[in-house]
């Protein structure tokens, strides 16, 4: 009997302990790995770049998301003025951290520095595209040498993108154009490369991402292409032209910077693609702007898929910080003249109602043409909504869903021919004022500036009264009593006419920052950006007239007089409105407003180690 | 051929099963012919009657004590009076037993009449036998840190759910804490200490059976035999891999071990209350968050309803004329209740008690269980059957319950003298409902919390449903959460000689969880925008007084009526309007193979050899779909859906396979050794750095048996000083460490101009090749002590346990390189921590027998090695786990702490480099004084501190409030304020019984646990907007004329945590601790002369009240001491926004219940 049982149990025993090597090999099943087993062919490549575009090519973001959107994110600058609270500061202490280390998986969970309008210190996507030109090197075999070239382009052209957002933050960063090992301490910690230093690289993937890119790719519009990457070096190499120029940095660089733009610029213009022939408002508000004559990359929006909250902050229901007096008065009248000098009737009239008929049509396509309580200037933005979608402010059981919470789904224009065609002739007319270009003829405004004041007017506007502003003549062009002294005739009006063509969008900081004018952000020294449009409150806003508004709802008359409202002067009440409790942002360092500080803590992180990490100039 | 050698091997392992199995019955089919005869011997000796009683010392019979035969199955109980008649062969040994007392054993030569066998008591046996891993041990020669924990006294009677909220406070160094009421909710358990790991588990081993399973809450508490927990690296090693934060050991109930069919069925009714008040502000709510509006110079506040300054007037009012009289059930009227003001905003001026709504009374609660035990020949036997059915605190809910079922099954037969064969079968299902409202992690509870009490809810005028977290509970449709878990065991038991025993054990375990989300379109009268103007049939205005009486346009105070728009305001396909099913199906297959060899050398030395393998395999997969926008809302099925289609899914895999090895020495019963050694091996890891080898020793040494201790005996009664260190490996991370991915395919929010989702990939993460195990590692120290006869024992235990080569990220990594440091072995963490346990048992002359347990154990960890970072924020070396680092609160600043102007203003000057650098440039009030300490840093906003706000101390005297530079080393006027682990948990136990009645109070508390508070029952001032607002925040706020008030001047928070007035400081830090009733039970068993006549051999009725009383320092706030933050039934970790104390209120229950023997 035992003998039996001493054999069953070694047996037992030596069976189950024999050979397991396979039992214990358990890999991960659920992802891609990086190795040879991906990156085959072009959809490799393509579906690895897809994470770059929803944060590169935000347009109206999505849910609920606010980071580099019109009107929710760009809200600091000049053009803005929030009520009842104080104007947001320029940062004035060096923070302790802003920088941002993300897993892969959380890379577009991240943030912004909406001060900055550009990226936190995060070399995130950076890294990104430095794997991806390292993998179309390595895997270059599976490609064709065309397909080879397109990769390369589009890891190129995002490398040069991310290192834009990075430098219009930090100016100085360090630069990498590989992916770093863990161990190789020196490379990481490197000291800031120079700026000039930094642009040049992002000009060399830029002009080779342009030259070798498909002209469609996959034959869709809604990945990167020659155009878009065309239009998006236009417009970095107009911010950096002119920064350079304007901040007496190298003339050199700011020469090559602004040919660049202008080429770039002309690879879209000549290619006969594009035209401003549709309305203004088309542009925001509509369902889908597939074939948009005027769009060159936009972000497609569908229900229950993908949808925003843009056109919701335009409802005319939701509250906004409004746009202000000075923004108003920058909007040239119908007659192509500054307010002060024009001969439009009701030129100085500011009354909102008023201002939709007698200023460029892009007024009335961008605010409600009255005063309206939802925003605190009374001045409502609802450019970013259809014409149908903004009809409903006074009747919102009526409206449909899509135009409230985060369920809109109108399109959005990520990079439109307007920008390129203004960045052309900004560039141009830079070239010929300081580097002794070919000057500026009427032909070219007309292509640029007239071109874009010519689109024709929806409905909506005729019957508000709206009507086209007068072209730009070079021959008869009109002096601006308002105009900088430093600043040229002609490139006062191109000024202009982004500021009227990009209200709420990405431009406006960026464009201060780089002419050096940061100083228009300054409350104190430019009064009217405290000041809402001229409004009679008994007839237009009666509901200010109440015990709440006594002793804090101000006007100021024609005079510069001011009226404060005391319970029984409401009729009184007639003049430029004064932003309610609106107060000015703290005074300002010019020179340190421009570019962000480095956190405390990375800076001793850097000490720590041995190394060096440079604070941001004027820090 | 080494090739060759390698195939075998793979195709011996995996017919191993088959072959073996093949084998063990060749050997069943040839049963040893001298066993057979044996047997036969015994049957013919001669046989005589004995007749006798059982008692204890003061001769009170005992019933239900054990007589048998030693070394036989035969055998028979006392009855009712201790008394008992049974035939033996002339010569045998006869043993009686029972429960409490020493077993004693007595020769039968002749037959007895009247044996008297007087049992000695013996509460606390070192001779009872302890469940161990992979065998028993006596508890005298124990010599790890192991608890075996009472059942009887701890679990029964009790109203609860599951084990795992009985174990709490009732075992040193085991940690149950229950962050969420919610019925259905798994407790969190923890074994010695609250984190071992900052990429593993810290979470224990739960072995039923020897096999793991996936939560204690599967199982039935009346299945339970014994439980023993396994706490230092030397006990649980033996379980290895897994086993490295402790191992909690269930034993299920086996069959009877003499023939008899006993049939067991107890119930419990319970009714549930809640266990605090609601609590929240009413119109002085409002009252704070107009003050706060005020202070930031805003006019009106609110999210759908405003409070105004004229509102506020009204809304007084309106308490003086309708508070008391006009209830939950009134409708919500126009002019009365709200109105538009001239702005057009809402206006809310009635309070709404959301209790009323939202809260149950009473949640009722039963249990019913049936036990059938027994044995009958060779085969003994025990089924079980559990139903638990608990309704939630939720009111209006359509269903909000948890319901369990379980059955099992456990059959032993002894096929001969060499083998048994043992199966087992458990069947569990849970099942938990709950209103289904939204597909994130955040209920309505949320809101409940969130809105202030002038958000209406209930119905208005025209009998609509009001929008409201109440209504959407209301409406909501019903989500379930199923889980199934099946295990099937089978093995046998060899006894190769006396000595030699060997056991096999296969188990399949299926576990499935499915959660089916059913949704709906919610309606109402929304009151979350602005109303319509109310007209009558022909279009007139109708218009309102103050009353919402209807009165003519030109009457005093009349004004337009506004109605709420009813409509449905989910949108088609937004969520939750659609059907969402979740299907998780795991399987996990164990082997466990072991043998045991027992040696004793001239009774001197005594040796225990263990030698075994244990191998575990797990498939884990998953899948959901859902489809948007139903088309019918009574019966929400796939086929009702018509929209958009989504589905997902993922599988996952792992092993572990194991040899171990254990030696046990004891020599002259006195000194004791163990040794354990494993080798293991894990799917983990990459294929060179998948085993290794874990070595522990632990040793004991009897004290009081030694001769020179003799004089104490008349006190001491044992004494045992233990010692123990061990390794044990922990690989309870995910298998990815070493494998860089570039994650899953993902749809992305970009579409393509046809509007699909395209998709796309990571970056690939960084990984370094050589991830490895961490190593636990633990010294223990202790003793178990006993005095007076054994009735008072005391056990205390040291323990310092280090987790080496602690899988953490890599050092020296900046954010230059893009993405975040690659895991690798580099970290050092320990907790300290000591256990002390007493209890105390005794019978009194008089029959009245009393018991005591106390318990209370604390651990601290530390992190010891964690590269160079140096911010307190994140980990740090240095760093105690849980530390809450805060500002010291000096107290309120007053008005003349400031210096006033001609007008008796508050002056704002600009400060300068002379008042500290950090507040250079900043705006303050001007303080009196010739260098007074600004804290102007810490402003943000429009808020600057004045008089009613919170004045720091300047801890480093500095001249400056700041926080340094966020670091250790460089905190400023930081410093650690406190703690959020619970601290000195404890609990204590007070029974006594007499002739049948049993009474018994159980004691639990927390000694120490703070808590910054993160929400608007636990902040002041969280969110005034927002509106909800503790009622003790604003019921002692500061004021001019209240300077002497608690809580600072009001001001918004605006969600933040820590800003403004509310930066984390020492005096606003919650004190969590509590003492709680845990328990208190009220048994009174019938007597037996009367039971029997109903053929019942115990009959006990019992009442029964659990978290009966609670002490804490809460003041008020309507908070469990015991919750949470972000930890609740939708997420473990962000759950309401990680928001604490805003979910399901905790409950107190009274019940009552029986318990039948047959």
């Amino acid at each position: 009997m035992k003998r039996y049982l001493f054999g069953v149990f070694s047996v037992a025993v030596m069976l189950f302990t024999a050979g397991c090597d396979d039992f214990l090999d358990r890999p991960q099943l659920n992802s891609v790995q990086d190795s040879e087993k991906y990156w085959r062919n072009e959809v490799d490549f393509r579906t690895y770049s897809v994470e770059f575009y929803p944060w590169f090519f935000t347009g109206y973001n999505s849910g609920y998301g606010t980071t580099y959107t019109p009107l929710r994110g760009y809200t600091f600058n000049d053009d803005i003025t929030s009520g009842e609270a104080k104007q947001t500061d320029f940062p004035s202490v060096v923070p302790t951290s802003v920088s941002s280390m993300r897993s892969p998986s959380q890379l577009l969970t991240g943030d912004w520095r909406t001060l900055y309008h550009g990226e936190m210190w995060n070399f995130g996507w950076v890294r990104k595209a430095n794997i991806m030109i390292d993998r179309t090197e390595k895997y270059k075999a599976n490609l064709s040498d065309a397909a080879y070239k397109h990769w390369m382009a589009v890891g190129r052209f995002f490398r040069a993108y991310a290192y834009y957002n990075l430098v219009i933050t930090f100016g100085d960063v360090p630069y990498f154009d590989k992916p770093i090992d863990e161990s190789d301490l020196v490379t990481m910690y490197k000291d800031r490369d120079p700026r000039g230093f930094v642009m040049d690289r992002i000009y060399d993937d830029l002009k080779y991402a342009i030259e070798n890119s498909y002209l469609l790719d996959n034959s869709s519009t809604q990945y990167v292409n020659k155009y878009v990457i065309a239009s998006v070096a236009s417009r970095i190499m107009l911010f950096e032209g002119t920064w350079e120029k304007y901040h007496g940095l190298s003339a050199e660089r700011s020469k090559k910077y602004l040919e660049f733009c202008k080429e770039a610029s002309e690879v879209v213009i000549n290619s006969k693609k594009y035209s401003c022939t549709r309305d203004f408002r088309s542009l925001f508000g509509s369902a889908s702007l597939a074939g948009h004559p005027e769009v060159i990359f936009y972000r497609n929006y569908a229900a229950a898929l993908v949808t925003h909250a843009i056109a919701s902050y335009s409802n005319g229901e939701e509250g906004q910080s409004g746009v202000n007096l000075q923004l108003l008065k920058s909007f040239i009248c119908n007659d192509g003249k500054p307010y002060k000098v024009s001969g439009v009737a009701n030129a100085s009239d500011f009354r909102m109602s008023e201002l939709a008929k007698s200023r460029d049509s892009r007024l009335e396509a961008t605010f409600y043409n009255f005063a309206h309580v939802k925003s605190q200037s009374l001045i409502y933005c609802d450019k970013f909504i259809s014409r149908e979608g903004a009809s409903y402010w006074n009747k919102i059981s009526q409206r449909p869903a899509q135009y409230g919470s985060n369920l809109n789904e109108n399109d959005a224009p990520v990079l439109r021919y307007a920008e390129v065609l203004l960045n052309w002739i900004e560039a141009k007319a830079e070239l010929a004022q300081t580097y002794g270009g070919d000057p500026v003829t009427q032909a070219d405004i007309d292509l640029s500036i007239n071109a874009i004041r010519n689109r024709p007017l929806d409905a909506a506007a005729i019957a508000n009264g709206v009507s086209k502003t007068a072209p730009l003549i070079l021959a008869t062009m009109v002096d601006d009593p308002d105009r900088d002294a430093d600043v040229p005739q002609l490139i006062w009006e191109i000024r202009r006419e982004r500021r009227m063509e990009f209200v709420y969008e990405h431009t406006r900081l960026l464009d201060i920052k780089r002419w050096k004018k940061i100083d228009y952000m300054d409350n104190a020294k430019y009064p009217d950006t405290m000041y809402g449009p001229w409004v009679n409150f008994s007839a237009e806003v009666p509901a200010y007239l109440s015990k709440a508004y006594e002793g804090n709802l101000i006007v100021r008359k024609a005079d510069g007089t001011l009226v404060t409202y005391n319970g029984t002067n409401g009729s009184q009440m007639v003049g430029f409105y004064k932003i309610r409790k609106a107060t000015p942002r703290n005074a300002y360092d010019y020179a340190k407003a421009y570019l962000s500080p480095i956190g405390s803590q990375e800076i001793q992180a850097y000490t720590n180690l041995g190394f060096t990490l440079t604070q941001t100039q004027g820090w | 051929m080494k090739r060759l050698d390698y195939l075998l091997a793979i195709s011996r392992v995996k017919r191993g099963l088959v072959i073996f199995g093949a084998a063990a019955l060749i050997l069943v089919l040839n049963p040893s012919a001298s066993f057979a005869a044996n047997t036969a011997m015994a049957m013919q000796q001669s046989k005589v009657k004995v007749k006798g009683k059982v008692t204890d010392k003061s001769n009170v019979g005992i019933p239900g004590a054990s007589v048998s035969i030693k070394g036989t199955t035969t055998g028979t109980v006392t009855d009712i009076d201790g008394n008992f008649s049974i035939d033996v062969p002339a010569g045998s040994n006869l043993t009686v037993s029972f429960m409490g007392y020493k077993p004693q054993t007595i020769k039968v030569t002749k037959p007895e009449n009247a044996l008297v066998i007087a049992l000695e008591n013996d509460n606390v046996s070192l001779e009872q036998v302890v469940v161990v891993g992979y065998g028993s041990q006596k508890k005298g020669n124990l010599t790890g840190a192991v608890t075996s924990i009472d059942v009887n006294k701890t679990l029964e009677s009790r109203p609860i759910a599951d084990v795992g909220r009985g174990l709490q406070g009732t075992t040193p160094g085991l940690s149950v804490t229950l962050p969420s009421a919610e019925v259905g909710s798994d407790p969190k358990i923890k074994v010695r200490g609250q984190f071992a790991s900052i990429n593993g588990s810290t979470s224990p081993l739960i072995l039923m059976d020897n096999v793991e399973i996936p939560s204690i809450t599967l199982v039935n508490p009346d299945d339970i035999e014994s439980i023993t927990v396994l706490k230092d690296a030397a006990s649980a090693s033996i379980y290895g891999a897994k086993a490295a934060f402790g191992v909690i050991l269930i034993t299920t109930k086996k069959g009877a071990k003499q023939e008899s069919v006993n049939v067991t069925y107890t119930n419990n009714f319970s009714w549930q209350n809640s266990v605090k008040d609601y609590n929240m502000g009413g119109v002085d709510a409002l009252e704070y968050a107009m003050i706060a509006a005020k202070n930031a110079g805003s006019t009106s506040v609110g999210a759908f309803y405003k409070v105004t300054d004229e509102g506020l007037a009204k809304a007084k009012d309106w308490e003086k004329n309708y508070g008391g009289k006009i209830g939950s059930n009134d409708p919500t009227v126009y002019g009365r209740d709200w109105y538009v003001n001239a702005a057009g905003q809402k206006v809310g001026l009635r309070t709404y008690d959301a209790y009323e709504y939202m809260i149950k009374k009473w949640a009722p609660s039963q249990t019913h269980n049936l036990t059938v035990n027994g044995k009958s020949g060779n085969t003994t036997y025990n089924i079980g059957l559990g139903y638990l059915d608990q309704d939630g605190m939720n009111k209006l809910a359509k269903e909000d319950n948890f319901t369990r079922y379980n059955s099992s099954i456990r059959l032993s037969s002894q096929y001969n003298k060499y083998i048994t064969f043992n199966a087992g079968a458990i069947y569990s299902k849970r099942i938990k409902k709950y209103p289904y409202t939204t597909g994130g992690t955040i209920d309505p509870w949320y809101y409940l919390y969130r809105w202030g009490p002038q958000y209406p809810m209930g119905y208005d005028e025209n009998g609509k449903e009001l929008r409201s977290p109440a209504s959407e509970f209301h409406q909501a449709n019903t989500a379930e959460q199923e889980k199934n878990y099946t295990n099937i065991n089978l093995g046998f038991h060899l006894n190769l000689s006396e000595n030699w025993t060997a056991d096999f054990d296969y188990s399949h375990a299926n576990e499935e969880y499915n959660w089916t989300r059913r949704g709906i379109r919610f309606s109402g009268a929304n009151t979350w925008t602005g109303g319509a103007l109310r007209k009558d049939a022909a279009g007139n205005q109708i218009y309102v007084n103050s009353n919402g009486d209807v009165v003519a346009s030109g009457d005093a105070g009349a004004m337009p009526a506004y109605d709420l728009v009813n409509q449905v305001y989910t949108s088609v396909g937004s969520t939750p309007d659609h059907i969402y099913r979740q299907s998780t199906n795991s399987q996990r297959n164990t082997f466990n193979a072991f043998t045991t060899y027992n040696l004793k050398l001239n009774d001197i030395h005594s040796f225990k050899f263990m030698a075994g393998m244990n191998r575990v395999s797990l498939i884990d997969q998953n899948h959901w779909g859902q489809i948007t926008s139903m088309l019918d809302f009574e019966n929400v099925q796939f086929g009702s859906a018509s929209g958009l289609q989504t589905a997902g899914g993922g599988k996952s895999w792992e092993s572990q396979l194991g040899f171990f090895g254990r030696v046990n020495y004891s020599l002259m019963d006195k000194y004791l050794i163990e040794a354990n050694l494993r080798y293991d091996g894990s799917s983990k890891f990459p294929t060179n750095l998948q085993w290794r080898w874990f070595p522990s020793f632990s040793a004991g040494w009897r004290l009081s048996e030694e001769k020179f201790m003799e004089w104490a005996k008349p006190i001491l009664s044992s004494f045992k000083a233990r010692a123990s260190y061990g390794v044990i490996g922990d690989q309870t991370v995910a298998n990815s460490l070493y494998v860089s991915t570039l994650g899953s395919f993902t749809q992305s929010t970009w579409l393509d101009e046809n509007g699909n989702r395209i998709y796309y990939v990571n970056s690939p993460n960084e990984v370094l090749s050589d991830v490895t195990w961490q190593d636990i590692a633990t010294l223990d120290f202790g003793f178990d002590a006993r005095f007076f006869k054994n009735e008072l024992g005391v056990v205390f235990d040291w323990y310092q346990r280090d987790t080496k080569n602690m899988l953490v990220a890599m050092d020296g990594i900046t954010a230059t390189f893009g993405t975040s440091s690659p895991i690798g072995n580099f970290g050092n963490l320990r907790t300290k921590g000591w256990e002390v346990s007493i209890d105390y048992n005794h019978k009194f002359s008089n029959g009245v027998g009393i018991n005591a347990m106390f318990t209370m154990s604390d651990a601290v960890t530390k992190v010891t090695e964690y590269g160079s970072s140096k911010a307190y924020s994140g980990w740090y070396n240095g760093k105690t786990y849980g530390e809450i680092w805060g500002y010291r609160t000096d107290r309120l600043y007053q008005m003349d702490d400031f210096e006033l102007d001609a007008n008796g203003k508050l002056q704002q000057i600009v400060l300068t480099s002379a008042n500290g650098a950090k507040n250079a440039g900043l705006k303050a009030y001007k303080l009196k004084g010739d260098n007074p300490v600004y804290q102007a840093y810490l402003q943000s906003g429009s808020f600057m501190f004045g008089p009613g706000d919170v004045k720091f101390k300047d801890l480093d005297g500095d001249g400056q409030i700041t926080d340094g530079g966020g670091t250790y080393d460089n905190h400023g006027d930081k410093e650690v304020i406190g703690n959020e682990t619970p601290r000195y948990e404890y609990g204590f136990r007070f029974g006594a019984d007499y002739k049948g009645v049993d009474f018994t109070v159980f004691f639990q508390g927390v000694g120490k646990r703070d808590l910054w508070g993160s929400s608007s029952t636990t902040l002041p001032g969280f969110n005034t907007a927002d509106g909800a607002i503790a009622s003790r925040f604003c019921s002692d706020y500061w004021t001019e004329s209240n300077p002497n008030a608690f809580y600072p001047r009001p001001w918004d928070m605006a969600n933040s945590t820590d800003a403004f007035n509310m930066r984390k400081q020492d005096k606003y830090l919650l004190d969590m601790s509590y003492l709680r009733v845990k328990n208190i039970t009220l048994g009174y068993t019938m007597p037996n002369f009367i039971s029997k006549k109903a053929f019942i051999d115990k009959a006990r009725f019992f009442v029964s009240l659990e978290n009966a009383y609670t002490w804490d320092h809460l003041d008020g706030l309507p908070i469990d001491p015991e919750v949470m933050p972000g930890v609740g039934l939708l997420s473990d970790d962000n759950y309401q926004s990680g928001r604490a104390g805003i979910s399901s209120p905790a409950f107190k229950t009274i019940s009552v219940g029986v318990q039948l023997n047959f």
